[in-house]
């Protein structure tokens, strides 16, 4: 069964409480084995809460869950071969990165000792330390080291680099490629749109508990708008051309936003003398806020 | 039973300690027994009212069976037992729950029904535990502090009943924080029992209106009875394990359907 789905929600619905707040409106959503999957919204969206439900720890009020096949309420067996991450990892701090570790290996099942080891020392880390001791980022690496050290065929991450420095950010969007070169799948909410572009294939939008959208993150930054600036040898043209949107003119100097194919900008500007051309990497996070903002209105 | 190790592992220093303590106090009070034991003492009691000595269970106190009823076994020792129990059965759930740290472990391949009865397996062990030890402590002190009058039989029997009356507590705690997640809650609960108990075998008894409260006190389920006396009374230890039962069953049923808090 290569292409079931590893994780499948239908119109899933969560209400806290009664006639408390709706989380989740309808969610439907289908990640792929092997995908890495961004899970993007804004705070209050229902990111957690749909990441909460698939880890069985709290339980949608209407609509089905497929975790790796199973219904996670009826199979809990099936949290071994899942890896939990969550952005503010909690630990009781008396023991040590050490104790936890391997408590929580044999609830799986087993973990060779010399994989805990290997990622320790990859990730700097003193397991004879005790957890309470240790500064925040240390300890969200215990969580990520959890998360990935038994080599699950699924990881469910929840903003996990909330806590990290942009070095270890780095160190962890390797990771993640890593995973993903096995042929693990990752399921990924996320706020750092930097670690989003790096390793997600596709990535789906959430808002008020559904979701907006979901787009292969190639053609999302076709879409995004790149800033583009111009240096001309003399006072900078007005111009126009297909996708060029927000120029301004600063003496000699050009700037603009571009979305999609440069074509149209590169023939215009060839009627001029260019001394220099800029162009930044699209951000998809103004994507984002585009959508973001759209919905609200 | 992975989590049932790593429950005793985690509380191991606490739950030595309180052992440690209470087999101290049951101990020391057991070794006053021979300054107790000297017409003196009866004489001094006897000049008390008699309400009072009702409400403190005061009796002929050169009797082993009565000296130990109120001061070994009585006064201090069930009520720190009490807490012990409710302090252990708040965190079993409700304690880690508000910490967040049950989060990730209920992330692993455990069932929540498991995972929680292991952990109350853990308390009830720990109660029996010291149960077994105080009632060891005490028989051994029957000949140095000549109260040989005293049978371990009868030792035993309140030991035993001291133990589910400590159970008793540990499952009200658990059950009422599994059932909310709510650490508050489970403490009131816990304690309000205790207060309540503990009055409506003391002070509600000299109340005639209220003196059918007795019947419905831990504390005389656990010593009304007079088990130095009498041995195990079955119809209280009944009770003491029944409700405990019903606590548990109670908070692990809603525990295994309710979402956890973050």
């Amino acid at each position: 069964m290569a292409d079931t789905p590893a994780i499948r929600t239908e119109a899933l619905v969560k209400r806290y409480g009664r006639g408390g707040t709706t989380a989740l409106t309808g969610l439907d959503l289908t990640v792929a084995p092997g995908e890495v999957f961004g899970f993007l919204g804004p705070n209050g969206a229902g990111k957690s809460t749909t990441i909460r439900i698939l880890m069985d720890l709290i339980r949608p009020t209407s609509g089905t869950v497929r975790v790796l096949g199973a219904d996670p309420r009826s199979a809990p067996e099936i949290r071994a071969r899942i890896g939990y991450l969550a952005g503010e990892f909690v630990a009781n701090g008396r023991q040590t990165g050490r104790e936890l570790l391997t408590y929580l290996a044999d609830l799986r099942g087993g973990v060779p000792a010399q994989q805990i080891e290997r990622l320790a020392s990859a990730w700097d880390l003193d397991l004879t330390k005790r957890i309470g001791s240790l500064s925040k980022g240390n300890r969200q690496k215990i969580g990520v080291i959890q998360a990935f050290m038994h080599r699950p065929p699924l990881l469910i991450l929840d903003e996990p680099t909330s806590g990290l420095d942009p070095f270890l950010q780095q160190q962890f969007v390797a990771l993640v490629r890593e995973a993903a070169g096995n042929g693990q799948t990752v399921f990924m909410s996320s706020h750092v749109m930097g670690e989003v572009q790096q390793t997600c294939d596709r990535v789906g939008i959430i808002r008020a508990g559904s979701l907006v959208t979901i787009e292969h993150i190639d053609d999302l930054r076709k879409r995004a708008l790149r800033k583009v600036e111009v240096h001309f040898d003399s006072d900078a043209p007005t111009l126009s051309a297909a996708g060029v949107s927000d120029v301004t003119v600063d003496g000699k100097v050009l700037r603009c936003k571009l979305s999609g194919d440069a074509d149209a900008l590169v023939k215009e500007l060839a009627r001029h003398h260019v001394v220099d051309l800029i162009s930044e990497e699209p951000e998809l996070e103004e994507l984002f806020f585009t959508y973001y903002r759209h919905q609200e209105a | 039973m992975r989590v049932f190790w790593k429950t005793v592992r985690d509380n191991r220093r606490g739950w030595i300690g309180w052992i440690v303590a209470l087999t101290a106090i049951a101990a020391m009070y057991a070794s006053f027994y021979p300054s107790i034991n000297k017409p003196a003492m009866a004489d001094a009691l006897n000049s008390f009212p008699q309400s009072l000595k009702e409400a403190f269970h005061l009796e002929d106190y050169t009797r082993p069976e009565n000296y130990f009823a109120a001061s070994v076994f009585g006064l201090l020792v069930p009520i720190l037992v009490a807490v012990f129990a409710i302090s252990a059965g708040v965190r079993a759930i409700a304690g880690d729950e508000e910490a967040g740290t049950l989060d990730l472990i209920q992330a692993q391949p455990v069932r929540r029904i498991s995972l929680a009865l292991q952990r109350l397996l853990a308390i009830v062990t720990a109660m029996a535990v010291l149960a077994g030890v105080m009632c060891l402590a005490v028989i051994a002190l029957r000949g140095p502090a000549g109260f040989t009058a005293l049978s371990p039989g009868r030792l035993f029997a309140i030991c035993l009943q001291l133990a589910l009356f400590g159970m008793l507590f540990a499952a009200l705690a658990y059950g009422v924080g599994a059932w909310t997640g709510r650490r508050v809650l489970a403490i009131a609960a816990g304690a309000a029992v205790a207060v309540l108990g503990y009055l409506a075998n003391t002070f509600f008894t000299q109340i005639h209106s209220l003196k059918w409260t007795e019947r419905l006190s831990p504390f005389d389920w656990y010593l009304g009875g007079e088990p130095l006396k009498h041995g195990v009374q079955w119809g209280h230890a009944g009770l003491l394990a029944g409700f405990a039962l019903l606590f548990a069953a109670a908070g692990t049923w809603r525990y295994n359907r309710r979402d956890i808090t973050v």
